[in-house]
């Protein structure tokens, strides 16, 4: 059996909206092996959002399950949930989210000083992954001094540096113009060369189109799961 | 994330927001400085006032009388009778005028028996006490007290010469100086005779002071005194109105009373300017967290747990008061150490006020951060994430 890193089982969501049910995502079935490279592709409504909460570990669903690495996240305590998010999930978001007030290497070393680890061996860890992705001048930066491209790959960084199982992307060319944005697409190819398993969110075709696999989303249902180069 | 991590991110916050920070910090800062102060303040006093009460010995009674014609030299006489009495000496007083031949001012007249000096010690500053031969019959001789001395513009080539008390010549001998004392520096003092011929009908007293041997034994000696006079006069237990019996230990033991009262009073007023500095922290660490819930369900996706985000604004909270409780300390201490100079007593810094004002703002910190610090804890990730 192939080594799954995300199994969607049946998994509803709705939300209380004023005193209305509203269903983000109606029963959905999804399987992400390692390694693989995914587009969820949607419309604004269409369940992406939710889907990445669920995979993130950010969210549990009203029914159904989870499993993220083997793990269910439907009755993990908050703190639970944080542990397996904190080992299997690196974020990268739409608009860097990059923490103010701070340096690339302190961004980079955050999850790992979360997850307990000194400050010695976090600097390290953190230093060489940005050497790697071409940061190693910038690692004292602050935030106003990156442009939109550095911030996305010290964020990049970030979700890389503590080897998590899913590398999971919202939108993470949205707020960079085409060039740069094509240059994350290309950093985010590279890594699934290298192996990583790549979800990647979005609402642009042709960013999905980048992703071996595609996932369409709409109503809060599969519309269409596509394989190979579009 | 360890607590030091932890640490160095709310201080790197503080650093960051500068001026606000200095603002929130303002209420603690005002409150500690005010407790300092204050707090030095009294100190200072009740130092004053037990130094000045201590001079005239714990041993002592002053016995006054409430009328002109209370107390007699008989009496005065009887009590020193008493055992255990190792002084006794009477005081006669009345308003006067005192003049040299430039000017003329009035004065308490004071006449007093040759214990008088021996027993209270006041320091010279000019010349010497009315001696054992200025207490003989015929000699008229004074003592100025320091501000009777001064307005009259007394100087020390003045001594040995004659001013005028009540129109009667007298000899100035001795200037004191006793301007710490307690409102007694306006007197002049004569002999009790000396007294007599200026105001006082014999053999009517104003005070009398008998001191015990020991402290020890004033409690009784009181008692002993207040029944002898009782029995002189055929006074029932209920009436008093004839004099009065102060003892100078429990006026220390009253003035301790009144400070420490005082100073309770200043703390708390002190104390809610404290609690006003709290809330304001409250208030801009509840807005902070408003403003920073992005930053918070960064955090959280990127793996803080709660506890890491509670303690992240419990500490911000804990510093901003604490470091306010500092500069407020060192401001009070500053204050307290001009206006020991200016008040005359002895500066001190002392350890109890700086553990109690640093222990108060670092409690303030905890209980005005905990709450903002749990709101931002509760945070759900994805709403901290999603909020604009």
């Amino acid at each position: 059996m192939a080594d799954e890193v995300v199994r969607l089982d049946k998994v509803r969501r709705d939300y209380l909206v004023g005193d209305q049910i509203t269903t983000a995502l109606g029963g959905v079935d999804l399987v992400i092996e390692r390694g693989e490279f995914v587009a969820i592709v949607g419309p604004s409504g269409s369940g992406k959002s939710t889907m990445m909460n669920l995979i993130g570990c950010l969210d549990r669903p009203s029914s159904g399950s989870v499993l993220i690495a083997g793990d269910s996240t439907n009755d993990l305590s908050d703190n639970k949930l944080t542990e397996l998010r904190s080992r299997a999930i690196g974020f990268v978001f739409q608009q860097f989210q990059l923490l103010p007030n701070t340096t690339a290497i302190e961004n980079v070393m955050a999850p790992l000083l979360y997850q307990g680890i000194g400050t010695k061996a976090a600097k390290k860890s953190a230093t060489q992954m940005l050497t790697q992705l071409g940061l190693g001048d910038r690692l004292n930066f602050d935030r106003n001094r990156l442009s939109g491209g550095q911030q996305q790959r010290v964020a990049i960084a970030r979700a890389l540096v503590t080897s998590p199982d899913i590398v999971l992307a919202d939108e993470p060319t949205g707020a960079l113009d085409s060039k740069t944005g094509a240059a994350v697409i290309e950093l985010l190819k590279e890594l699934h060369r290298e192996g990583r398993t790549i979800v990647l969110i979005t609402h642009d075709l042709e960013i999905a189109a980048s992703a071996p696999r595609r996932v369409f989303l709409r109503d809060g249902l599969v519309e269409r799961d596509e394989r190979g180069v579009s | 994330m360890r607590i030091l991590g932890t640490a160095a991110l709310a201080l790197n916050r503080i650093w960051a927001t500068k001026i606000r920070s200095l603002l929130t910090m303002l209420g603690v800062v005002i409150g500690v400085a005010a407790i300092v102060a204050l707090t030095s303040i009294v100190d200072g006093a009740s130092q004053g006032i037990n130094k000045s009460l201590a001079t005239l010995g714990t041993n002592q009674l002053n016995i006054t009388a409430m009328a002109a014609d209370s107390l007699t030299e008989q009496d005065a006489n009887a009590l020193a009778d008493l055992d255990n009495v190792s002084v006794m000496f009477v005081q006669a007083q009345n308003q006067g005028t005192i003049a040299t031949r430039e000017s003329r001012v009035n004065a308490r007249l004071v006449g007093v028996s040759s214990q008088y000096f021996e027993a209270v010690k006041p320091e010279i500053a000019l010349g010497s006490y009315l001696s054992s031969s200025s207490f003989a019959a015929t000699s008229k001789d004074v003592v100025f007290g320091a501000d009777a001395a001064n307005d009259l513009g007394i100087t020390k080539e003045m001594l040995g010469t004659s001013v005028k008390l009540n129109g009667q010549d007298f000899r100035l001998v001795g200037v004191l100086d006793d301007q710490a004392g307690f409102g007694t520096s306006g007197r002049v003092y004569v002999t009790i005779d000396s007294a007599r011929k200026l105001f006082s009908q014999y053999p009517y007293v104003s005070s009398i002071v008998i001191q015990a041997n020991t402290p020890e034994q004033v409690d009784t000696l009181q008692i002993q005194a207040d029944v002898l006079l009782r029995e002189r006069y055929g006074l029932g237990s209920e009436t008093t109105a004839r004099y009065t019996i102060t003892n100078q230990a429990s006026l220390i033991a009253a003035v301790g009373t009144i400070t420490a009262t005082l100073g309770l009073l200043l703390t708390g007023i002190a104390a809610i300017s404290l609690l006003v500095g709290g809330i304001g922290i409250m208030n801009i660490m509840l807005v902070s967290v408003r403003e920073r819930t992005r930053e918070i369900g960064v955090r959280r996706a990127i793996g803080a747990k709660q506890s890491n985000i509670l303690t992240q604004f419990l500490i911000e909270a804990i510093v901003l008061s604490l470091a306010g409780g500092v500069v407020g300390l060192i401001l009070g201490e500053i204050a307290a150490f001009f206006l020991a100079v200016l008040g005359d007593w002895v500066f001190s810094i002392r350890l109890d006020t700086v553990l109690l004002v640093l222990g108060f703002s670092l409690l303030v910190g905890v209980v005005f951060g905990v709450w903002p610090a749990r709101q931002a804890a509760k945070l759900e990730p994805i709403d901290a994430l999603r909020f604009e």
